[in-house]
Protein backbone atom coordinates (compact mmCIF):
# COMPACT_ATOMS: atom_id res chain seq x y z
CA UNK A 1 0.00 0.00 0.00
CA UNK A 2 1.40 3.37 -1.14
CA UNK A 3 0.46 5.04 2.17
CA UNK A 4 3.01 2.90 4.03
CA UNK A 5 5.78 3.31 1.45
CA UNK A 6 6.16 7.08 1.29
CA UNK A 7 6.43 9.73 4.00
CA UNK A 8 3.19 11.69 4.25
CA UNK A 9 3.28 15.47 3.84
CA UNK A 10 3.00 16.80 7.45
CA UNK A 11 0.74 19.65 6.25
CA UNK A 12 -1.79 17.08 5.02
CA UNK A 13 -1.39 14.91 8.12
CA UNK A 14 -1.90 17.82 10.50
CA UNK A 15 -4.84 19.17 8.47
CA UNK A 16 -6.58 15.78 8.79
CA UNK A 17 -5.79 15.65 12.51
CA UNK A 18 -7.20 19.18 12.94
CA UNK A 19 -10.39 18.11 11.16
CA UNK A 20 -10.87 15.16 13.54
CA UNK A 21 -9.88 17.30 16.53
CA UNK A 22 -12.84 19.57 15.77
CA UNK A 23 -15.14 16.53 15.98
CA UNK A 24 -13.46 15.47 19.22
CA UNK A 25 -14.01 19.02 20.55
CA UNK A 26 -17.73 18.66 19.82
CA UNK A 27 -18.03 15.21 21.40
CA UNK A 28 -15.76 15.10 24.46
CA UNK A 29 -13.23 17.95 24.29
CA UNK A 30 -10.17 18.98 22.30
CA UNK A 31 -7.05 16.82 21.89
CA UNK A 32 -4.79 16.73 24.91
CA UNK A 33 -2.13 14.35 26.20
CA UNK A 34 -0.89 15.67 29.55
CA UNK A 35 -4.16 14.98 31.39
CA UNK A 36 -4.21 11.36 30.29
CA UNK A 37 -0.57 10.90 31.26
CA UNK A 38 -1.29 12.36 34.70
CA UNK A 39 -4.18 9.97 35.19
CA UNK A 40 -1.93 7.07 34.14
CA UNK A 41 0.63 8.26 36.70
CA UNK A 42 -2.10 8.23 39.36
CA UNK A 43 -3.25 4.75 38.39
CA UNK A 44 0.33 3.40 38.39
CA UNK A 45 0.96 5.05 41.79
CA UNK A 46 -2.29 3.55 43.12
CA UNK A 47 -1.24 0.12 41.86
CA UNK A 48 2.03 0.29 43.78
CA UNK A 49 0.88 2.28 46.82
CA UNK A 50 -2.66 1.00 47.29
CA UNK A 51 -4.81 3.15 49.60
CA UNK A 52 -1.70 5.05 50.75
CA UNK A 53 -2.15 7.26 47.68
CA UNK A 54 -5.14 8.82 49.45
CA UNK A 55 -2.63 10.45 51.82
CA UNK A 56 -1.35 12.61 48.96
CA UNK A 57 -3.88 15.46 48.59
CA UNK A 58 -3.06 16.01 44.88
CA UNK A 59 -4.58 12.64 44.01
CA UNK A 60 -7.76 13.56 45.88
CA UNK A 61 -8.21 17.23 44.98
CA UNK A 62 -6.76 17.53 41.46
CA UNK A 63 -6.67 14.10 39.84
CA UNK A 64 -8.58 11.27 41.47
CA UNK A 65 -7.28 8.07 39.80
CA UNK A 66 -9.98 6.83 37.42
CA UNK A 67 -9.42 4.26 34.65
CA UNK A 68 -12.52 5.56 32.84
CA UNK A 69 -10.91 8.95 32.13
CA UNK A 70 -11.19 9.34 28.33
CA UNK A 71 -7.93 11.25 27.88
CA UNK A 72 -5.91 8.14 28.82
CA UNK A 73 -7.20 6.41 25.69
CA UNK A 74 -5.96 9.12 23.35
CA UNK A 75 -2.39 8.28 24.41
CA UNK A 76 -2.99 4.54 24.16
CA UNK A 77 -4.56 5.09 20.75
CA UNK A 78 -1.51 7.09 19.60
CA UNK A 79 0.74 4.24 20.70
CA UNK A 80 -1.44 1.72 18.85
CA UNK A 81 -1.64 3.83 15.68
CA UNK A 82 2.12 4.36 15.70
CA UNK A 83 2.77 0.61 16.11
CA UNK A 84 0.43 -0.13 13.18
CA UNK A 85 2.14 2.52 11.02
CA UNK A 86 5.66 1.44 11.97
CA UNK A 87 5.02 -2.29 11.48
CA UNK A 88 3.12 -1.84 8.18
CA UNK A 89 5.85 0.40 6.78
CA UNK A 90 8.63 -1.86 8.11
CA UNK A 91 9.96 0.96 10.28
CA UNK A 92 9.62 -0.84 13.61
CA UNK A 93 13.06 -1.37 15.16
CA UNK A 94 14.07 -1.75 18.78
CA UNK A 95 16.71 0.93 19.32
CA UNK A 96 18.44 2.39 22.36
CA UNK A 97 20.21 5.70 22.94
CA UNK A 98 23.93 5.05 22.37
CA UNK A 99 25.73 7.58 24.54
CA UNK A 100 25.49 8.17 28.28
CA UNK A 101 24.90 11.87 27.60
CA UNK A 102 21.75 10.96 25.63
CA UNK A 103 20.40 8.94 28.56
CA UNK A 104 21.09 11.86 30.90
CA UNK A 105 19.42 14.41 28.59
CA UNK A 106 16.36 12.19 28.08
CA UNK A 107 16.06 11.58 31.83
CA UNK A 108 16.27 15.28 32.71
CA UNK A 109 14.05 16.17 29.76
CA UNK A 110 11.38 13.66 30.79
CA UNK A 111 11.38 14.91 34.38
CA UNK A 112 11.08 18.55 33.28
CA UNK A 113 8.22 17.67 30.92
CA UNK A 114 6.33 15.89 33.70
CA UNK A 115 6.83 18.68 36.24
CA UNK A 116 6.07 21.35 33.63
CA UNK A 117 2.81 19.74 32.49
CA UNK A 118 1.47 19.46 36.02
CA UNK A 119 2.56 22.94 37.03
CA UNK A 120 0.91 24.45 33.95
CA UNK A 121 -2.17 22.16 33.85
CA UNK A 122 -1.46 21.91 30.11
CA UNK A 123 0.98 20.22 27.74
CA UNK A 124 2.22 21.27 24.30
CA UNK A 125 -0.73 19.54 22.62
CA UNK A 126 -3.40 21.34 24.62
CA UNK A 127 -1.46 24.58 24.10
CA UNK A 128 -1.28 24.40 20.29
CA UNK A 129 -4.27 22.18 19.44
CA UNK A 130 -6.72 23.14 22.18
CA UNK A 131 -6.30 26.32 24.20
CA UNK A 132 -4.86 28.71 21.61
CA UNK A 133 -7.37 27.88 18.85
CA UNK A 134 -10.09 28.48 21.48
CA UNK A 135 -8.46 31.91 22.05
CA UNK A 136 -7.93 30.91 25.68
CA UNK A 137 -5.65 33.31 27.55
CA UNK A 138 -3.80 30.28 28.94
CA UNK A 139 -2.79 29.31 25.41
CA UNK A 140 -0.92 32.58 24.84
CA UNK A 141 0.73 32.38 28.26
CA UNK A 142 1.75 28.77 27.55
CA UNK A 143 3.09 29.61 24.07
CA UNK A 144 5.27 32.38 25.50
CA UNK A 145 6.62 29.90 28.05
CA UNK A 146 7.22 27.04 25.62
CA UNK A 147 8.99 29.26 23.06
CA UNK A 148 11.31 30.65 25.76
CA UNK A 149 11.88 27.13 27.11
CA UNK A 150 12.56 25.66 23.66
CA UNK A 151 15.05 28.47 23.03
CA UNK A 152 16.93 27.75 26.29
CA UNK A 153 16.71 24.02 25.55
CA UNK A 154 18.10 24.62 22.05
CA UNK A 155 21.09 26.48 23.50
CA UNK A 156 21.82 23.53 25.81
CA UNK A 157 21.26 21.07 22.94
CA UNK A 158 23.59 23.11 20.67
CA UNK A 159 26.28 23.09 23.33
CA UNK A 160 25.93 19.34 23.80
CA UNK A 161 26.41 18.85 20.05
CA UNK A 162 29.46 21.10 20.10
CA UNK A 163 27.83 23.46 17.56
CA UNK B 1 -22.25 9.94 26.04
CA UNK B 2 -21.32 6.95 28.21
CA UNK B 3 -17.83 6.59 29.73
CA UNK B 4 -17.18 3.62 27.42
CA UNK B 5 -18.28 5.65 24.40
CA UNK B 6 -15.98 8.53 25.38
CA UNK B 7 -13.04 6.16 25.81
CA UNK B 8 -13.71 4.50 22.44
CA UNK B 9 -13.94 7.84 20.63
CA UNK B 10 -10.70 8.95 22.31
CA UNK B 11 -8.94 5.71 21.36
CA UNK B 12 -10.10 5.97 17.75
CA UNK B 13 -8.94 9.58 17.55
CA UNK B 14 -5.60 8.70 19.14
CA UNK B 15 -5.10 5.82 16.69
CA UNK B 16 -5.64 8.14 13.71
CA UNK B 17 -3.22 10.67 15.21
CA UNK B 18 -0.60 8.01 15.96
CA UNK B 19 -0.79 6.63 12.44
CA UNK B 20 -0.65 10.04 10.73
CA UNK B 21 2.13 11.38 12.93
CA UNK B 22 4.16 8.20 12.41
CA UNK B 23 3.71 8.34 8.63
CA UNK B 24 4.40 12.09 8.36
CA UNK B 25 7.25 12.26 10.89
CA UNK B 26 5.64 15.34 12.38
CA UNK B 27 7.20 16.47 15.63
CA UNK B 28 6.12 19.41 17.77
CA UNK B 29 9.58 19.64 19.33
CA UNK B 30 11.13 19.92 15.88
CA UNK B 31 8.55 22.58 14.95
CA UNK B 32 10.13 24.88 17.53
CA UNK B 33 13.70 23.55 17.84
CA UNK B 34 14.44 23.29 14.11
CA UNK B 35 13.06 26.75 13.43
CA UNK B 36 15.30 28.23 16.13
CA UNK B 37 18.40 26.13 15.60
CA UNK B 38 18.50 25.09 11.95
CA UNK B 39 16.13 27.61 10.33
CA UNK B 40 14.12 24.78 8.79
CA UNK B 41 10.33 24.99 8.99
CA UNK B 42 8.85 21.70 7.75
CA UNK B 43 7.11 20.98 11.07
CA UNK B 44 6.47 24.63 11.95
CA UNK B 45 4.36 25.12 8.80
CA UNK B 46 2.32 21.97 9.53
CA UNK B 47 1.71 23.19 13.08
CA UNK B 48 0.50 26.56 11.73
CA UNK B 49 -1.79 24.88 9.17
CA UNK B 50 -3.50 22.84 11.89
CA UNK B 51 -3.80 25.85 14.20
CA UNK B 52 -5.45 27.87 11.41
CA UNK B 53 -8.04 25.14 10.76
CA UNK B 54 -8.65 24.61 14.48
CA UNK B 55 -9.03 28.32 15.18
CA UNK B 56 -11.81 28.66 12.60
CA UNK B 57 -13.42 25.36 13.62
CA UNK B 58 -13.38 25.92 17.36
CA UNK B 59 -14.40 29.59 17.33
CA UNK B 60 -17.06 28.84 14.71
CA UNK B 61 -18.73 26.30 16.95
CA UNK B 62 -18.14 28.40 20.08
CA UNK B 63 -20.07 31.21 18.38
CA UNK B 64 -23.21 29.07 18.39
CA UNK B 65 -22.51 27.71 21.88
CA UNK B 66 -21.30 24.28 20.77
CA UNK B 67 -18.17 22.35 21.73
CA UNK B 68 -16.49 21.49 25.00
CA UNK B 69 -13.96 24.23 25.60
CA UNK B 70 -11.20 23.75 28.19
CA UNK B 71 -12.28 25.51 31.35
CA UNK B 72 -9.82 26.41 34.11
CA UNK B 73 -8.10 29.47 35.54
CA UNK B 74 -4.79 30.48 34.04
CA UNK B 75 -1.86 32.46 35.32
CA UNK B 76 1.86 32.50 35.95
CA UNK B 77 1.93 28.70 36.24
CA UNK B 78 1.25 28.32 32.49
CA UNK B 79 4.30 30.42 31.62
CA UNK B 80 6.65 28.75 34.11
CA UNK B 81 5.30 25.24 33.51
CA UNK B 82 5.59 25.39 29.74
CA UNK B 83 9.00 27.05 30.07
CA UNK B 84 10.21 23.96 31.96
CA UNK B 85 8.36 21.74 29.49
CA UNK B 86 10.00 23.54 26.53
CA UNK B 87 13.49 22.89 27.92
CA UNK B 88 12.54 19.30 28.70
CA UNK B 89 11.15 18.46 25.29
CA UNK B 90 14.25 19.73 23.48
CA UNK B 91 16.55 17.80 25.83
CA UNK B 92 14.45 14.64 25.52
CA UNK B 93 14.15 15.13 21.75
CA UNK B 94 10.40 14.49 21.88
CA UNK B 95 7.19 16.07 23.11
CA UNK B 96 4.08 14.39 24.52
CA UNK B 97 2.99 13.17 21.07
CA UNK B 98 6.32 12.02 19.70
CA UNK B 99 7.21 10.11 22.88
CA UNK B 100 4.16 7.86 22.29
CA UNK B 101 4.76 7.65 18.54
CA UNK B 102 8.49 6.94 18.84
CA UNK B 103 7.74 4.39 21.56
CA UNK B 104 5.43 2.72 19.05
CA UNK B 105 8.34 2.56 16.59
CA UNK B 106 10.44 0.64 19.10
CA UNK B 107 12.50 3.60 20.35
CA UNK B 108 13.48 2.79 23.94
CA UNK B 109 14.73 6.35 24.51
CA UNK B 110 11.12 7.52 24.06
CA UNK B 111 9.88 4.89 26.54
CA UNK B 112 12.52 6.15 28.98
CA UNK B 113 11.36 9.76 28.44
CA UNK B 114 7.76 8.68 29.09
CA UNK B 115 8.76 6.87 32.26
CA UNK B 116 10.50 9.97 33.59
CA UNK B 117 7.60 12.19 32.52
CA UNK B 118 5.42 10.02 34.79
CA UNK B 119 8.02 10.25 37.58
CA UNK B 120 8.16 14.05 37.12
CA UNK B 121 4.38 14.22 37.41
CA UNK B 122 4.42 12.13 40.56
CA UNK B 123 7.16 14.28 42.11
CA UNK B 124 5.11 17.37 41.33
CA UNK B 125 2.06 15.78 42.95
CA UNK B 126 4.08 15.51 46.18
CA UNK B 127 5.25 19.12 45.90
CA UNK B 128 1.69 20.34 45.16
CA UNK B 129 0.45 18.55 48.25
CA UNK B 130 2.66 20.85 50.34
CA UNK B 131 2.13 24.17 48.57
CA UNK B 132 -1.40 23.77 47.07
CA UNK B 133 -0.43 25.91 44.06
CA UNK B 134 -1.58 26.35 41.37
CA UNK B 135 -5.14 26.22 42.76
CA UNK B 136 -7.05 22.94 42.48
CA UNK B 137 -10.05 23.04 40.10
CA UNK B 138 -12.51 23.34 43.02
CA UNK B 139 -10.62 26.41 44.33
CA UNK B 140 -10.64 28.24 40.98
CA UNK B 141 -12.79 31.38 40.90
CA UNK B 142 -12.65 32.33 37.21
CA UNK B 143 -11.64 35.82 38.32
CA UNK B 144 -8.37 37.74 38.66
CA UNK B 145 -6.65 36.54 41.83
CA UNK B 146 -3.35 38.26 42.58
CA UNK B 147 -2.64 36.24 45.72
CA UNK B 148 -2.75 32.97 43.75
CA UNK B 149 -1.04 34.57 40.71
CA UNK B 150 -4.08 33.74 38.59
CA UNK B 151 -5.58 35.88 35.84
CA UNK B 152 -8.90 34.05 35.73
CA UNK B 153 -10.63 32.49 32.75
CA UNK B 154 -10.97 33.97 29.27
CA UNK B 155 -11.52 32.49 25.82
CA UNK B 156 -13.47 33.11 22.60
CA UNK B 157 -16.80 32.53 24.37
CA UNK B 158 -16.10 35.02 27.17
CA UNK B 159 -14.93 37.54 24.53
CA UNK B 160 -18.27 37.06 22.75
CA UNK B 161 -20.21 37.49 26.00
CA UNK B 162 -18.33 40.64 27.02
CA UNK B 163 -18.19 42.41 23.66
CA UNK B 164 -21.29 41.11 21.91
CA UNK B 165 -19.10 40.38 18.87
CA UNK B 166 -19.41 36.78 17.59
CA UNK B 167 -16.42 34.60 18.58
CA UNK B 168 -15.77 33.67 14.96
CA UNK B 169 -14.66 37.26 14.20
CA UNK B 170 -11.91 36.96 16.80
CA UNK B 171 -11.11 33.55 15.30
CA UNK B 172 -10.76 35.07 11.83
CA UNK B 173 -8.41 37.69 13.27
CA UNK B 174 -6.20 34.98 14.81
CA UNK B 175 -6.40 32.98 11.57
CA UNK B 176 -5.05 36.00 9.66
CA UNK B 177 -2.16 36.42 12.11
CA UNK B 178 -1.25 32.72 11.80
CA UNK B 179 -1.56 32.94 8.01
CA UNK B 180 0.76 35.98 7.96
CA UNK B 181 3.37 34.00 9.95
CA UNK B 182 2.96 31.08 7.51
CA UNK B 183 3.43 33.38 4.51
CA UNK B 184 6.50 35.00 6.09
CA UNK B 185 8.05 31.55 6.55
CA UNK B 186 7.26 30.62 2.93
CA UNK B 187 8.86 33.88 1.70
CA UNK B 188 11.96 33.15 3.78
CA UNK B 189 12.17 29.62 2.38
CA UNK B 190 11.80 30.88 -1.19
CA UNK B 191 14.54 33.46 -0.61
CA UNK B 192 16.88 30.69 0.60
CA UNK B 193 15.90 28.44 -2.35
CA UNK B 194 16.66 31.30 -4.77
CA UNK B 195 20.04 31.93 -3.14
CA UNK B 196 20.96 28.25 -3.52
CA UNK B 197 19.90 28.08 -7.19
Amino acid sequence: MEFFKKTLDPNIALAIIAFFDIFLFLIVGAWTVGGGETMMTGLIAKFFMGDAINNIPFWQLVFKPDAGYWKIYISLGMLFGAIVGAVASKEFFIRFPRRLSEWVMITIGGLLMGIGIRLAFVCNVSTFFGLTPQLNLGGYLAISGIIAGAWVGSLIYKKSLGM
Amino acid sequence: MSVLGECLVAFLFGSIVGLLVQRSRFCNTAALRDAMLFKTYRNTKALLVSMMILTLGFTGFMTIGEGKAMHFDVGLNQVVGLFLFGIGMVLAGACTVSTWVKAGEGNFGAVWALLFTFIGMFLFSLLWSFMYWPPAPAAMTGEFNLEALQLGYANASTLQEKTGIPAIYFGILQFLVLFAIYKAIRRKEQRIENEIT
